[in-house]
C-alpha cells in the first residue's frame, strides 16, 4: 500500500490549544488561574486531562472531589468517548481563535446527554469496540479478529502514550485491501451536521457502481437528496477537496478508532 | 415499562401504518446466562438509542439495578450506548434485520 507517511504525521501531529476554566459555583475561597494545556486532536479529553483535574481539586468543594468529571463550552456539555479534534471541528470556535476556552466540573453529570466514560478502562473498551465495528466493515472483520491481544493493547498504547510508529506499526495492517481487491470493502465513516453532536453511518463503497475509486465529489451526490445538496466536507480542521479519493482518505484522514469523521455542509435546494 | 411496550410494538401487529412501516426490526438473541425473552422480533423506532435497548431489555427480564446488559451487532463489537438503531440497521443489518445479542457479562470484548 503505498502509504504517504508525510500525511499520516502530520494528522498525528494536529493540536489543540486548551484554557481549561472551573466551574464557579463548585470554588471554594479564591478563583484559580486558568489551566493551558495543549491536547491532541486524535485523543480523547478523559486521556489528556490528569493534570487539569488534579489543578483543580484543591480549589473545589470537598464534596465534589471525587465527582465524575466533564467538560463543556458555552454551555455545550461535550461527549467524552469522541476525538477531542471531532468536537472542536464540531464546534469550531469563531474565527479558529486558540486557545479553546473550556469549562471543567465536578459535579452534577449531565446523565441526560452525556455518556459516562470517564475512566480509562471504558474508554479503552468503546475504542476497541470502534476498531472493531470498522473492520467489520473494511474486512468483514478478519484482520482485527486474526490479531493477538498484544496488538490490540499495542494500538491502545500508542495511542495514549502518543507514540505514533508503535501505533502504526499495528495500524497499518487494518489499512490493507480487502482480500485480493484495491480498496475496502466499504469505508467506515461518521458523517456529522453542523451544530449536532449525531451522526449518521451508512453503507460507503469505495468503489463507484462504473468499478472507478469513488472521490468526494461522488460521494457528494451520493449524499444529496432532492432537499438538499452535500456541498462540502470537513476533517482535522481542513476543507478536503472533492477530488480526493474516498479510499485515500479512509487510509489517511481516519481517527485511531479508524473512522473517518467528515463534517457535512449541506444546501437547501 | 407500559411506556417501554408502547413504543417497541409487536411485529405480530397486523394493521401495520406508515409509521410502523418506518419502523426497523430488531431480533433479540440471548447469549450466556441471561433469562430468554421468548419474543425475539420487536420492532424499533430507528431514532431509539442502544442504551434504550438496554434498559427495554433490563426492565423486561426485571434484573436488580446492580445488574448489567451488554448488547452485541452480529457477535463482533458492541456500539456506544448514544448509537442509534438506524445507523446500525444501515451498516449492518442483514435480511431485513438488525441481529443484537444481549447477555449479562462481557462477551466479545
Amino acid at each position: 500500500m503505498a502509504h504517504d507517511r508525510e500525511v499520516l504525521r502530520m494528522i498525528w501531529e494536529g493540536q489543540i490549544g486548551i484554557c481549561f476554566q472551573a466551574d464557579r459555583d463548585e470554588i471554594v475561597g479564591i478563583k484559580p488561574e486558568p489551566f493551558y494545556l495543549m491536547v491532541s486532536r486524535l485523543s480523547y479529553l478523559p486521556l489528556v486531562t490528569d493534570k487539569v483535574r488534579k489543578y483543580f481539586t484543591r480549589y473545589i468543594a470537598a464534596e465534589h472531589q471525587d465527582g465524575a468529571v466533564w467538560f463543556d463550552y458555552n454551555g455545550t456539555p461535550l461527549r467524552l468517548h469522541y476525538p477531542t479534534g471531532v468536537l472542536y471541528d464540531l464546534l469550531h470556535p469563531e474565527e479558529d481563535c486558540t486557545p479553546w476556552g473550556l469549562t471543567i466540573h465536578f459535579s452534577k453529570f449531565p446523565e441526560d446527554t452525556l455518556v459516562k466514560m470517564n475512566s480509562k478502562e471504558l474508554l479503552e473498551s468503546h475504542y476497541m469496540s470502534c476498531l472493531k465495528e470498522a473492520d467489520v466493515l473494511k474486512h468483514r472483520g478478519l484482520v482485527i479478529s486474526a490479531m493477538q491481544k498484544k496488538d490490540h493493547n499495542q494500538l491502545w498504547l500508542g495511542l495514549i502514550n502518543d507514540k505514533f510508529d508503535q501505533f502504526w506499526a499495528v495500524n497499518r495492517r487494518l489499512m490493507e485491501p480487502y482480500g485480493d481487491q484495491e480498496s475496502f470493502k466499504n469505508i467506515p465513516v461518521r458523517l456529522y451536521n453542523d451544530d449536532d453532536f449525531t451522526y449518521t453511518q451508512k453503507l460507503i463503497s469505495p468503489i463507484s457502481e462504473s468499478g472507478q475509486k469513488k472521490s468526494l465529489a461522488d460521494l457528494m451526490a451520493e449524499l444529496s437528496t432532492p432537499e438538499r445538496k452535500a456541498v462540502g466536507f470537513r476533517t482535522h480542521g481542513i476543507d478536503l477537496h472533492e477530488e480526493t479519493q474516498v479510499q485515500w482518505m479512509s487510509e489517511h484522514l481516519s481517527y485511531p478508532d479508524n473512522f473517518l469523521h467528515l463534517s457535512v455542509d449541506y444546501k437547501d435546494v | 415499562m407500559a411506556d417501554a411496550e408502547e413504543n417497541l410494538a409487536s411485529t405480530s401487529t397486523t394493521n401495520a401504518t406508515d409509521k410502523e412501516a418506518a419502523k426497523i426490526c430488531v431480533l433479540l438473541n440471548a447469549t450466556g446466562n441471561v433469562p430468554i425473552i421468548k419474543k425475539r422480533t420487536w420492532t424499533v423506532d430507528p431514532n431509539k438509542t442502544v442504551s434504550w435497548i438496554q434498559k427495554f431489555i433490563h426492565k423486561f427480564l426485571k434484573l436488580d439495578a446492580t445488574e448489567q446488559i451488554f448488547l452485541y451487532v452480529n457477535q463482533t463489537f458492541a456500539p456506544a450506548p448514544d448509537q442509534i438503531i438506524k445507523n446500525l440497521y444501515d451498516c449492518h443489518g442483514t435480511n431485513g434485520k438488525l441481529v443484537l445479542y444481549y447477555c449479562k457479562n462481557q462477551a466479545w470484548g
